[in-house]
């Protein structure tokens, strides 16, 4: 059975909406109907953070804060969960809560309409976390923009919260948002609202049923791409079907040669994972997006969203992941280095979904990846260089290169590698390689990078993967 | 409750604090519409230059939840919302100017229906070919005034006589303001066709005027309420037309209507800071004293004066920054282009303009192989000669030397310098460069008649005091600044003193908040009534209590004292109030002492000037251009203080401000004039990572003002911009480093890490000794 309402804890009670319109956005929702204005929007994208707002998630008996932007968040997705506003950070005496103090006391707001914003990054970055240091600041504060204070202040309430008791009143309340959590009954969810639908299965079995019964649907996990046809373009996304409430696709496994990552699994946990075989995977992942974003967006939605600049997908592509696909026909496998196959086009067929991704554990191979933006937080690459390199004493054995930003899809430097294959490890091999990359890659000129400038960094990516392995050093300033 | 009542050169948190961190601060969009309200969105133009062949709307009308569909047609008065010229027109009538020019708006149910409506609009154009760049403008001499040229001595004559000889050209770019709380407006029609209307601008009564005018209506039918805006940084000084098409909206429909720009049409429609080109020559000595310079200044105005005028004349008052150019030509082009209309942005042209004296002071430096440090402070203002600016001021307050002596010691500068020149040798691929800048920043409005401001100051019969004057509150702290002053004045709690609603029926015909002066003007103005009720009080006390003594009373504690004579405060209101004494004054403040003949570009047009300069210190990465900030020193000049933690708070944000236009933010339009970068996920603003790794802000401690402003204090709105020059300097100092400093790099604003690669591959390649010639 399914349920045509969805359930959420607000103010430590159980809300319930009936068919709400699975096109409207909880930004829109909390400011229209729950007539909170202290959420603001600042973009609709998802590029600002003056809309975050924080979702308690039940997870073993616990509950984990997430961060989110609720500009690019649509209300069914509330669902199981309890939300929380700027509002319910004030007790109901009126008194502040610590990350609010600490704004007050460090003159961390001027204009204050990205306050809230921040003080709610700053609330999860609290609650998730021990004790606070700078990377963690900059991590949990990279998705909120700040025009008046240039963010001193801000950073300096951010590092005196580490000198606070940790209890708060959602640690007081927090048996009751238990109780209510597990309260709401964990059906599928299939709404009917303005000609629009909107499904939640919660298993692999329920998924397969509306994918056949359902032509033509969305499917949606972070929705950091999609929901941006709403709210930018002004479309209507008329079937909907949410991934990620069906916990079969949550998991990271581990075997002996490689990793297996299920299709909704967000970025931020897999980043943790990918840490242990490949830190430049992590490093990448980390500047992929603001953690607000991260914390939603999966490894399967990058990889279907097929976009030239999306950054997982060079260094999955020089990693030769596999990504499986099931379907009305079963599971398959698909190298990811055949995946793509135009602009924002896909192998992956009507009916059919991203199951998971499996990543090889190569232990004899140097990987580095290189993200190239206008800043460092939270941008789009110009050009995002990916290598994987086997190399036996001074001896290419293995080369697999691949970039985004470089083409209508991410792709492989093929010319560029069969250079280097079977080469002397040496600068004048790599010199060569660089002259190749002009075969392999015709870049375009747009807002974030010229061609020229493409061609040349791509070209000295290459010459830095080099020194770095030659020298054994890092050579990066960030 | 704060027991001090010394509440001036005192840290005290912003007035909104406490509700900004609760979500409890109210803005435009956040008032509660009352039932009926409609909700618009505008239709604009896709192209940049055509002329309208025929609009079609009805699928517009047909739109589900539309109420109405306003066009030029509609509207009854002035199509216009040019503040000073006009060439903005609110709904274009036959052609197109730029990309996003409005064309139509409409009222609907709600703002997802409107917005989603002015997409069906049918158009067709007859495209025009658009002119884009000040280069093509000049080229075509597509100008909005004649040329404009001053000058001083004979620069010809003098550079021709000169040693050395250098020129250039150098652009700094356009800059989208980013204000986290984009244009928006809600409208109330009352009775008597009287319209409140709810803006978020820095210039309510500018906004009252215009929309009387389009309206055809008396000034006093229009009301325009400021609590506080979420962001201004000059992009609401002017951008009419939200609050404009919000009241037509609602006068069609006679409906209250909200109207919000959303990110990205906000963008697009209105104006951004003014890119500036320079095309300069000049001469000096071996020592690097300028000896003559001439200069071609150029700026990209877009597609109408707006305050194009007024910006070129700042930048044209700020070309000499701190230095003293005895022989020096300007000529400047004020470009009309097909982007949308260039506008004020903090440092209004000064800040462009000092940038073009800094890139040539820096070149100076380079070709003569001197640290440009020497050569800033040869050329350096001095105190009993060489202290006339090029339009005739004598500046009589300069401290740059101080402050640059302090900053010095502070930053360690000269052993920086040379560490990172030996670092540089050793590292191959990570180079560091380092920059100090001087900071001299001319304060009042350059049009005279706009340094004026008024208040209204109530006190009730409990003692409690209304505080309202004309200045916005945008974040820079100015309500709590004001009622700091207030309530110092009376001797009273800070707490006593309501900050209220920036109300253009409480005090009138204001000038918008913005060149720095909201405070100097709006503080004054306050005191001004302040001192008149004062005035009241004082007489009814001394009649009643037979007080003799001709000395000033003090007001101190919550009392007011004669000599031994002591008076609660609330205890003698309340009494004056029975006794008919008035309690409730307005004020009214004029800056004195400034004059300026715009035509013979002479005078005295500011009443002071702000003083500032700053080191930083950054890594630039020669295979990719990325860059970071490694370390930061500030010494700024805030006069005496009213509140050193907000003035600390608009030095740091102002410096990340002009580090981002200086580094990363980069607008950028399409050949047809389309603009490419119209949402954060295009236009990058600093991000909290972006900041100096050591930040290291001191305000200046001997900072006094020479002149008779608000306790002495200096104002810190635009100025602190300027320090992030530093940054560029810095940046191109890095590049040098990869040709052994033996070649001048050639490198424009923003350094991107586009064009700090590119400028590392030019100087490389480039086989000319010295300096590059044309």
């Amino acid at each position: 059975m399914s349920s045509n309402k969805i359930e959420f804890v607000f103010q430590n009670k159980v809300h319930q909406i009936l068919n709400p319109d699975p096109n409207e956005t909880v930004l829109n929702f909390v400011r229209s109907n729950l007539k909170k204005t202290g959420t603001k929007e600042g973009c609709a994208e998802g590029g600002c953070g003056a809309c975050t707002i924080v979702l308690g998630e039940l997870k073993n008996n616990k509950i984990l804060y997430k961060s989110i932007n609720s500009c690019i968040t649509f209300v069914p997705v509330l669902n199981g969960k309890q939300l929380i506003l700027i509002e319910n950070l004030t007790s109901e005496n009126g008194k502040l809560h610590s990350v609010q103090n600490a704004m007050v006391d460090y003159h961390g707001s001027q204009c204050g309409f990205c306050t809230p914003g921040f003080v709610m990054s700053m609330f999860a970055m609290f609650k998730n976390n021990k004790s606070i240091n700078n990377e963690i600041i900059n991590d949990s504060l990279s998705g909120n923009l700040c025009r008046c204070t240039g963010y001193r202040p801000i950073i300096d309430a951010a590092k005196s919260l580490n000198n606070l008791s940790r209890y708060d009143h959602f640690d007081k309340d927090k048996f009751i948002i238990l109780r209510l959590l597990k309260k709401i009954t964990k059906k599928n969810i299939e709404i009917a609202s303005n000609n629009k639908k909107y499904f939640a299965p919660k298993t692999i079995k329920e998924l397969k049923k509306i994918l056949n019964k359902v032509k033509d649907a969305k499917l949606l996990s972070g929705g950091t791409d999609l929901s941006l046809e709403v709210t930018k373009k002004r479309k209507e996304l008329e079937k909907i079907i949410y991934l990620g409430s069906i916990e079969e696709l949550n998991f990271i496994k581990k075997y002996k040669n490689e990793i297996e990552i299920g299709a909704s699994t967000t970025l931020i946990n897999f980043e943790k994972q990918i840490k242990k075989y490949y830190l430049d995977f992590y490093n990448i992942l980390k500047r992929y997006g603001s953690v607000q974003i991260r914390n939603v967006c999966t490894i399967a939605g990058n990889i279907a969203t097929a976009s030239p600049i999306g950054d997982s997908l060079p260094l999955l592509m020089a990693l030769d992941a596999k990504i499986i696909i099931d379907g009305k026909n079963g599971k398959k496998i698909i190298p990811i280095n055949n995946f793509f196959i135009g602009y924002r086009k896909t192998k992956l067929k009507q009916g059919d979904f991203i199951y998971s991704v499996k990543i090889p554990i190569l232990k004899h191979n140097i990987f580095k990846a290189y993200k190239i933006s206008k800043r460092f937080d939270d941008d789009i690459s110009s050009v995002c260089g990916s290598f994987n390199l086997e190399i036996n004493k001074n001896h290419i054995k293995r080369a697999k290169i691949a970039f985004g930003g470089m083409s209508e899809v991410p792709k492989r430097a093929i010319k560029t590698e069969k250079i280097l294959i079977n080469s002397e490890f040496s600068e004048k091999i790599f010199d060569k390689a660089t002259k190749n990359l002009e075969k392999d890659f015709s870049p375009i000129d747009d807002m974030r990078a010229s061609k020229k400038y493409r061609i040349e960094v791509a070209k000295n990516l290459l010459l830095k993967c080099f020194f770095e392995i030659k020298n054994q050093k890092l050579l990066r300033i960030n | 409750m704060n027991n001090n009542q010394n509440h001036i050169n005192q840290s005290r948190p912003h007035d909104s604090a406490i509700k900004h961190v609760s979500g409890l601060a109210e803005y435009t969009d956040d008032i509660k519409e009352p039932p009926g309200t409609l909700f618009g969105a505008i239709g604009w133009s896709k192209k940049s230059k055509a002329i309208i062949k025929k609009i079609n709307l009805e699928e517009v009308k047909k739109s589900e939840g539309v109420l109405a569909v306003v066009n030029y047609l509609d509207i009854p008065g002035r199509n216009d919302v040019g503040p000073v010229f006009d060439g903005d027109p609110i709904f274009s009538k036959e052609k197109v100017e730029f990309f996003g020019q409005p064309l139509f708006a409409v009222a609907a149910k709600s703002t997802e229906l409107a917005r989603k409506a002015v997409l069906k609009a049918k158009v067709k154009y007859k495209n025009l070919k658009p002119i884009v760049t000040i280069e093509d403008a000049l080229k075509k001499n597509n100008l909005l005034f004649n040329v404009k040229k001053i000058s001083r001595g004979n620069a010809s004559k003098a550079i021709s006589k000169s040693k050395n000889l250098l020129k250039g050209n150098f652009t700094t770019g356009s800059q989208e303001h980013f204000y986290l709380e984009g244009q928006v407006a809600f409208t109330i029609p009352k009775e008597d066709n009287e319209l409140l209307v709810y803006s978020s601008t820095q210039h309510p009564s500018e906004v009252q005027q215009i929309i009387s005018k389009m309206l055809n209506q008396k000034s006093n039918s229009i009301t325009v309420l400021v609590r506080r805006i979420g962001g201004g940084f000059g992009g609401k000084e002017t951008n009419f037309m939200t609050a404009s098409i919000c009241a037509l909206l609602s006068y069609k429909t006679k409906c209250p209507v909200k109207l919000k720009l959303d990110r990205d049409d906000d963008i697009i429609l209105t104006g951004k800071r003014h890119e500036f080109k320079s095309i300069y020559e000049v001469g000096f000595n071996d020592d690097g004293v300028i000896e003559g310079l001439k200069v071609k200044l150029a700026s990209k105005c877009g597609m109408s004066p707006d305050l194009s005028h007024a910006i070129n004349e700042r930048a044209l008052l700020h070309i000499d920054n701190a230095y003293y150019l005895k022989n020096l030509e300007v000529e400047n082009y004020l470009c009309k282009t097909n982007t949308s209309t260039s506008t004020a942005f903090r440092g209004f042209g000064g800040n462009q303009g000092m940038m073009a004296i800094e890139n040539v002071i820096d070149n100076i430096s380079r070709y003569l192989k001197k640290d440009p440090f020497e050569v800033r402070k040869l050329n350096f203002y001095q105190k009993n000669k060489k202290n006339i600016t090029h339009y005739g001021m004598k500046i009589e307050d300069n401290v740059i030397d101080k402050i640059f002596e302090r900053l010095l010691k502070k930053s360690n500068y000269k052993k920086r310098y040379d560490q990172i020149r030996k670092y540089n040798l050793k590292s191959k691929f990570k180079k560091k460069g380092i920059a100090i800048t001087p900071v001299k920043f001319g304060i009042s409005f350059t049009t005279i008649h706009l340094n004026q401001a008024g208040a209204l100051v109530h006190i009730y019969t409990d003692g409690s005091i209304h505080l309202n004057h004309g200045g916005i509150e945008m974040g820079q702290g100015t309500h709590t600044k004001i009622a700091q002053l207030v309530a110092h004045s009376f001797g009273l709690p800070y707490e006593k003193v309501q900050i209220s609603s920036t109300n253009t029926s409480k005090v009138p015909n204001t000038s918008a908040s913005a060149a720095s002066s909201t405070t100097d003007l709006n503080g004054a103005a306050a005191l001004n009534a302040v001192l008149k009720i004062k005035k009241n009080l004082e007489k009814f006390i001394k009649s009643k209590y037979k007080i003799f003594d001709k000395k000033d009373p003090i007001y101190k504690d919550g009392h007011i004292l004669f000599g031994n004579r002591s008076f609660k405060f609330d205890k003698i209101v309340n009494e004056a109030y029975f006794n008919r004494v008035s309690l409730s004054s307005s004020g009214f403040y004029s800056t004195p002492k400034i004059k300026f003949d715009k035509k013979k570009f002479t005078g005295r047009p500011f009443y002071y000037f702000c003083y500032g300069a700053a080191v930083s210190e950054v890594t630039i990465d020669t295979l990719t251009g990325e860059n970071i900030l490694n370390r930061v020193d500030i010494v700024h000049d805030a006069g005496n203080a009213i509140n050193p933690s907000l003035e600390l708070g608009q030095i740091e944000g102002g410096f990340i401000q002009g580090q981002g236009w200086l580094t990363m933010e980069e607008v950028k339009w399409k050949a047809n004039g389309e603009i490419t970068t119209f949402s954060p996920s295009t236009y990058k603003i600093p991000a909290a990572s972006d900041i100096p790794k050591e930040f290291n802000v001191e305000i200046f401690k001997e900072g006094s003002n020479k002149e008779n402003v608000v306790n002495k204090s200096k104002t810190t709105g635009e100025p602190p911009l300027m320090l992030a020059m530093s940054v560029f300097f810095a940046i191109k100092d890095a590049v040098a480093s990869v040709v052994n400093y033996k070649k001048i790099p050639i490198l424009d604003a923003p350094a991107t890490p586009e064009n700090i690669l590119m400028s590392i591959k030019e100087i490389k390649n480039r086989k000319m000794n010295g300096f590059y010639g044309e």
